[in-house]
């Protein structure tokens, strides 16, 4: 009967959205490193517990009032709730039922209760036993009357910081990488300090007028001197204590600069690693952006301009001189291979990556990047860059859904240049939105006014704008002329009178940017209304 | 008919070269070496080989008295400044186009005499941005009038004693009676600037105005005879 219940609970847990949207609120707030929610949660419990350990402080020499003592409880009351939530976020009790219950259930055995509720504890113990969670539990405990004499451990308050400050857990991560040579290290400290305290208990001890009365002024002096502090309380008489001194001295210096060593280096080898997990963290924030494989001359003037246009991108790039161009610029750069699928990957090419350019120097690796992220992503849209003529076609092979060739590009320019330099000029002014005028697509939108219309009907001159054409993939007007086929659609350039408008046909039009502006708001504003009456 | 020497071989010269009319253009190719130049000469131009560092190779092949553009294609910076130097000390109207691989050279290049400077890099650059930006747009360009259609862009210019003197835009009605798009007027009284044709302001024709059509090639070219000949 018991048995039966639980499972039904865990089932009823599984169907709540409630409960869910409550557990995924909770994790935001509390866990997940790439929440928003978190950062303010997090600046918020930093200045609780800076207010809290200052109010401590205060306490050492004043009574504290009623309002603080108020202060103190809420503060703790907060500690409490908080310890709870990440207790109950740490683990699923719901599915840990359900999933040992579908498997006795298919296995036809009897459903192991107890088990279960062993391996739920075991879980929620583990959680207790967290170095986080058992600093948030000293930090609440002495709070509570009888356990007054646990007062000490009120300090434990300002290691609460460790979950909120990401720099402290940093430089705990990077100490607990180097955790084999520190140990070596600690020990042969401890072996040293160990034979200088003999040492020097030994030689001075005796002595008259020594100032070592017990092993434990020797200890705290070889620990001293061993820092290279010398604070000149203790000081060794006799000749051997001096000897002992000296070398302690120098044995001390030579394994001070060695911990020293092993830290900076520690710190240097994680260095490139985790700025590049804060490039990722950063990069996750963002619904949409642009994967730039290769900072060369022409992955900047991309990266200029699309930050002209305030679209987010990041730039992968394996040289080193690249790399620290694009972070002078204070881009969000990657430095990896883009062509290993993992690196690719993680830049977010399923995460919301709306495009791959792939604009490194090389044809080689161009194709090789383009076929790597088509295979991972059939759907995102990657321009190419071919240096030379015959990749052109191997990279559409690959899945490139357009490629740019530079020199043919720039020798295409200067033809135009020189045949054509007005219209030239006007065209680029345009593409460019140098000027104020520009070239934009409007949609048919089902259900807008335009939509069955005349483009006769509608009055572009009174409207101050230029139809240039129409493109459509509606077989409908595929009886008109002047038709050019664009992919798997169709541009008819300057349409007659009687070309009636269709759901999803773009217009593209040449005016000033607010009269086109205006026009697409008529448009959307007409579907909305007419979607209403529907 | 204008004739024009390519200095260098790339990519860019020879797409340079074979995007313009041969019927308009006489176009000759230098090349520094003999290879070089039979390479060029086997897509059908003229070429010869010179050194470019002398003043009187370059007289030779007609810079300072019938050649009216330069083209500065060589792949280093240094080549070309002094390329463009050589050049505008012999003759001040020649058009020359240079190349530049440095952006930091483009105001040498400039300094040197140049008119106008082309950086591949950034015109890629650009071009890969539009593709992002207006894809249907820039597709629309690419596959039409920079690309393998019929549709163009063009300029015409007024001859003097046209009929179309003194007549508004708003009454050429190109659209219907041509098929062409007019996108604006050059009105060589108010300057070199573009005014699009959206019935902002209403322009009168004058002979050496400019009017910057699209539309279908042959189209373009009847409507340029009729200027001509009316």
């Amino acid at each position: 009967m018991l048995t039966r219940l639980i499972v039904y609970f865990a089932y009823v847990l599984k169907k709540s959205r409630r409960y869910q949207c409550t557990k995924l609120f909770f994790y935001n707030l509390l866990e997940n490193p790439n929440s928003r929610l978190k950062s303010y949660f997090d600046i918020f419990m930093i200045c609780l517990v800076m207010l809290s350990v200052f109010l401590l402080i205060y306490e050492v020499d004043n009574k504290l009032g009623e309002s603080e003592l108020l202060f103190e409880h809420g503060v703790i009351s907060l500690f409490i709730v908080e310890y709870l939530l990440r207790g109950w976020v740490y683990s699923d009790n719901h599915k840990i039922i359900l999933e040992h219950y579908e498997k006795a259930k298919y296995l036809n055995v009897p459903f192991p209760l107890g088990k279960v509720a062993g391996i739920i504890i075991g879980k929620k113990i583990k959680y207790v036993f967290s170095p986080l969670a058992l600093i948030d539990l000293l930090a609440i405990l002495p709070s509570y009357r009888p356990l007054r004499i646990l007062r000490v451990f009120l300090i434990f308050r300002l290691f609460k910081l460790f979950r909120y400050f990401n720099s402290i857990k940093l430089f705990a991560n990077v100490i607990a990488s180097r955790r084999f040579e520190l140990a070596t290290l600690g020990i042969s400290l401890g072996f040293l300090v160990f034979v200088a305290t003999t040492g020097i208990y030994l030689f001075e001890k005796p002595a008259n007028g020594s100032q070592v009365k017990n092993l434990f002024d020797a200890f705290y002096w070889a620990i001293v001197t061993v820092a290279t502090v010398g604070y000149g309380d203790i000081t060794p008489q006799t000749t051997g204590g001096r000897i002992v001194a000296m070398a302690l001295i120098l044995i001390g210096l030579g394994i001070l600069s060695f911990l020293v060593s092993i830290i900076v280096a520690a710190f240097n080898e994680e260095m490139d690693e985790l700025r590049e997990s804060s490039t990722y963290a950063e990069l996750h924030r963002f619904d949409r952006f642009i994967i730039i494989c290769g900072f060369g001359r022409v992955g900047q003037h991309i990266a200029a301009q699309l930050k002209k246009d305030r679209l987010h991108f990041v730039i992968i790039d394996t040289k080193e001189a690249n790399v620290l161009k694009a972070k002078r610029q204070g881009y969000l750069v990657i430095h990896e291979d883009a062509s290993k699928n993992g690196v690719i990957q993680n830049a977010g090419i399923n995460k919301g990556a709306t495009a791959v350019i792939c604009t490194t120097g090389d044809d080689v690796i161009n194709v090789y990047i383009t076929l790597t992220s088509r295979h991972l992503n059939p759907d995102v849209r990657i321009i190419s860059r071919a240096n030379n003529q015959d990749n052109v076609k191997k990279l559409y092979q690959a899945g490139a859904s357009n490629v740019i060739q530079p020199f043919e590009i720039a020798g295409m320019v200067v033809a135009e240049y020189i045949g054509q330099p007005v219209a030239f000029e006007a065209i680029l002014g345009i593409i460019r939105e140098e000027s104020h005028i520009i070239m934009e697509t409007l949609c048919v939108h089902p259900g807008s006014f335009v939509e069955g219309m005349n483009v006769g009907g509608i009055d572009f001159e009174q409207r101050k704008l230029m139809l240039l054409g129409i493109i459509s993939a509606n077989p409908a007007h595929q009886k008109h002329k002047n038709s050019y086929p664009i992919k798997n659609q169709h541009f008819y350039f300057n349409p007659e009178p009687h070309f009636v408008l269709r759901d999803g046909d773009l217009l593209v039009v040449i005016g000033r940017e607010y009269a086109i502006d205006y026009f697409r708001e008529q448009i959307e504003k007409s579907r909305l209304k007419n979607g209403r009456k529907r | 008919m204008k004739r024009i020497a390519v200095f260098g071989y790339s990519v860019m010269s020879l797409e340079a070269m074979s995007r313009l009319n041969q019927e308009q253009y006489s176009i000759i190719f230098i090349g520094k070496d003999d290879a070089e130049a039979a390479l060029v000469a086997e897509k059908g131009f003229d070429t010869k080989v010179i050194d470019f560092r002398n003043d009187d190779a370059l007289r030779s092949i007609g810079i300072g008295a019938d050649v009216d553009i330069l083209f500065c294609f060589y792949p280093r910076d240094f080549d070309n400044v002094f390329l463009t130097i050589s050049a505008r000390a012999l003759d001040k109207d020649i058009t020359i186009v240079a190349i530049v691989d440095d952006p930091e050279s483009a105001e040498k290049l400039l300094a040197a005499g140049a008119n106008k400077i082309i950086d591949p890099y950034e015109i890629c650059g650009r071009k890969t941005h539009e593709m992002l930006t207006k894809p249907d747009i820039t597709n629309i360009l690419d596959n039409t009038v920079f690309g393998r259609y019929d549709l163009n862009m063009a300029q015409i210019e007024i001859p003097k004693g046209s009929c179309l003197e003194n007549t508004k835009t708003s009454d050429l009605k190109l659209n219907e009676k041509h098929n062409l798009i007019l996108i604006g007027v050059v009105d060589r009284e108010l300057g070199d600037q573009l005014h699009f044709a959206i019935r902002e302001k209403e322009h009168c024709l004058d002979a050496g105005d400019v009017l910057v059509v699209m539309g279908p090639a042959r189209e373009i070219k009847a409507f340029k005879k009729e200027v001509e000949q009316c």
